[in-house]
């Protein structure tokens, strides 16, 4: 809140690039700098001081149009949904295309292949969006980000308030995603989606990057993520347990496969 | 068992213009002073629970009995409201004054609870919920976990022997999540009310008393959090997840392991895997 007794800065010093076709997961407690971040990769906020390079364009440059960047980075919100508005699924999806002056036929393409990219079923594109389920939904939402054909896709907690299924639904959908070619950058409170999902973490803490590497080597230091106000995946927690009482599994295992292999292994072993 | 504060009798309701009831026959005793949690998917009526049992809607058929008053009944839904509070899901949406303490004492102004015993009751329920410092706080300015804990701090101002959670720590980060179910608990513990808590996260469950599973409106498993997250093959079949540790084990037995069915937390597989070794 910039000119109130309020302000205070979210982000100090922040530097990091991010590939083309990554998958990153970004961690950190509440008021740690994660929304501010990610505003930041399709300029609806601009750096200052600092600077942010989305394809070779400068967001911050003075002058420089913002549409194609937000073409570039689509940004899914915390609880999508809240955002449908149109009369049918339809219309809010091809909302985006349509306001790029796209020709009708090229906004249907895009319409169809964004709600068959999310498992949208043909025969609801007519419905309201309101009719159907809190899922389905939050896909609908994700599809007409996904009808802009962003390179990067960036998403806010995505499986928030929903049930496992589709939690795990959704989370692979997302995964389909960024196999199709999109880079995936993704905000989560579960370290166990992040473990499972991403290449890559960036942990933030009071707005400076505290981690930013592989998830076997973020997790390794459990008792700072802790300190941070965040927790390792389970199965991390039950190396480092077993560990103590005489096992000897590897310490960079952070997947409930991958553990449960070495533990079948040094088990059988004796 | 305690007597039951809540009995419910084979009730059944159908939202208007839906083509199956949301809950269809459910019968079930919850006793004073439980902590009891509420799984199933989406749309498998837990919340269609929760609302009959604080009679913000009526059962077509089948009774609700709240602290012996028949929730069923339009003349007692006032009544029962006050016996039974709710929380919800999104904590902007149940906060309406701009003052901590303003908004705790809402209720009670509303039901013309005397002035000396509304400052009594609005300390102490924020005391009780550890928002007391923050009593002359404007709520937008508080963290989500906050916000739920002043939510259930106007809750307890109306002195109900019950609260339902409805999913209150969906939308909430692990810390603040853990904060509200800590004050869930604690008020559960220490001052005897009755908790219905509803949530879609499995260590929640795993720290309840009981836990009711609801699938197709219908209460379809119930037992301990053990005895219910041992069946591991119903519990994935109706949409919902086992602890990872209970999964775990699940693997480990199916490849030869013997271990004991109901391992739910990291120390008991510990404990459990050392004594193999």
């Amino acid at each position: 809140m910039p000119g109130t007794p309020f302000e205070t800065r979210a982000l100090f010093d922040v530097s990091l690039s991010i590939r083309d076709g990554e998958f990153v997961g970004v961690i950190g407690h509440t008021g740690s700098g994660k929304s501010t971040l990610i505003a930041h990769l399709n300029a609806l906020i601009r750096p200052e001081p600092g600077r942010v390079i989305v394809s070779g364009v400068d967001v911050g440059q003075k002058g420089q149009s913002l549409i194609e960047i937000r073409r570039e980075v689509g940004l899914v919100f915390q609880y999508p949904e809240y955002q449908l508005f149109e009369e049918t699924v339809e219309k809010d999806v091809g909302y985006g295309p349509r306001n790029l002056g796209l020709p009708d036929a090229e906004v249907k393409v895009r319409v169809a292949e964004a709600l068959s990219q999310v498992g949208i079923p043909e025969e609801l594109s007519g419905k309201s969006p309101f009719e159907l389920s809190g899922g389905q939904k939050r896909r609908v939402a994700i599809a007409g980000v996904l009808a802009m054909r962003p390179s990067t896709l960036v998403l806010d907690e995505p499986v928030a308030g929903l049930d496992p299924a589709g939690r795990e639904e959704l989370l692979k959908l997302i995964q389909d995603i960024h196999k199709g070619g999109v880079t995936v950058i993704m905000v989560t409170h579960s370290m166990d989606d992040a473990a499972r999902l991403c290449g890559r973490l960036i942990v933030l803490n009071r707005g400076e990057v505290a981690f930013d590497a592989p998830p076997a080597e973020v997790f390794r230091h459990g008792d700072e993520l802790v300190e941070m106000g965040l927790d390792v995946p389970e199965c991390v927690k039950l190396v480092k347990r077993l560990n103590e009482c005489g096992f000897h599994l590897p310490d960079n295992l952070f997947r409930m496969e991958d553990v449960e292999r070495a533990i079948l292994k040094e088990v059988r072993g004796c | 068992m305690a007597e039951a504060i809540i009995r419910v009798e084979g009730a059944e309701f159908r939202y208007e213009g839906a083509d199956e009831d949301a809950v269809s026959g459910v019968s079930v005793e919850i006793a004073a002073g439980e902590f009891v949690a509420v799984l199933g998917r989406n749309g498998s009526g837990k919340s269609t629970l929760a609302k009959l049992l604080n009679a913000l809607i009526l059962p077509k058929s089948g009774e609700v009995y709240v602290d012996g008053v028949a929730a069923h009944e339009e003349k007692n839904s006032l009544a029962v409201r006050k016996m039974c509070g709710m929380v919800f899901q999104n904590p902007d949406n149940q906060i309406v004054a701009t003052i901590v303490e303003e908004d705790c004492a809402f209720g009670p102004e509303n039901i013309g609870v005397p002035p000396a015993e509304i400052r009594e009751r609005v300390d102490s329920a924020l005391r009780a919920v550890g928002m007391e410092a923050f009593r002359e706080s404007a709520p937008h300015m508080l963290s989500g976990g906050q916000k739920q804990r002043v939510a259930i701090a106007g809750v307890l101002a109306m002195r109900p022997k019950i609260i339902v959670f409805d999913e209150s720590t969906a939308m909430l980060d692990p810390s603040g999540r853990r904060e509200v179910f800590d004050v869930a608990r604690q008020l559960n513990r220490g001052e005897g009310l009755t908790v219905v808590w509803i949530t879609h996260f499995m260590d929640e469950a795993l720290k309840s008393d009981r836990v009711l599973v609801m699938d197709e409106g219908r209460i379809a498993l119930e037992g301990t959090p053990r005895e219910v997250f041992m069946q591991t093959d119903a519990i994935h079949r109706m949409g919902l997840d086992v602890p990872q540790m209970a999964r775990l084990a699940a693997e480990l037995r199916r490849e030869g392991l013997q271990l004991p069915p109901d391992i739910m937390t990291v120390e008991e597989m510990a404990v459990e895997l050392c004594r193999l070794r």
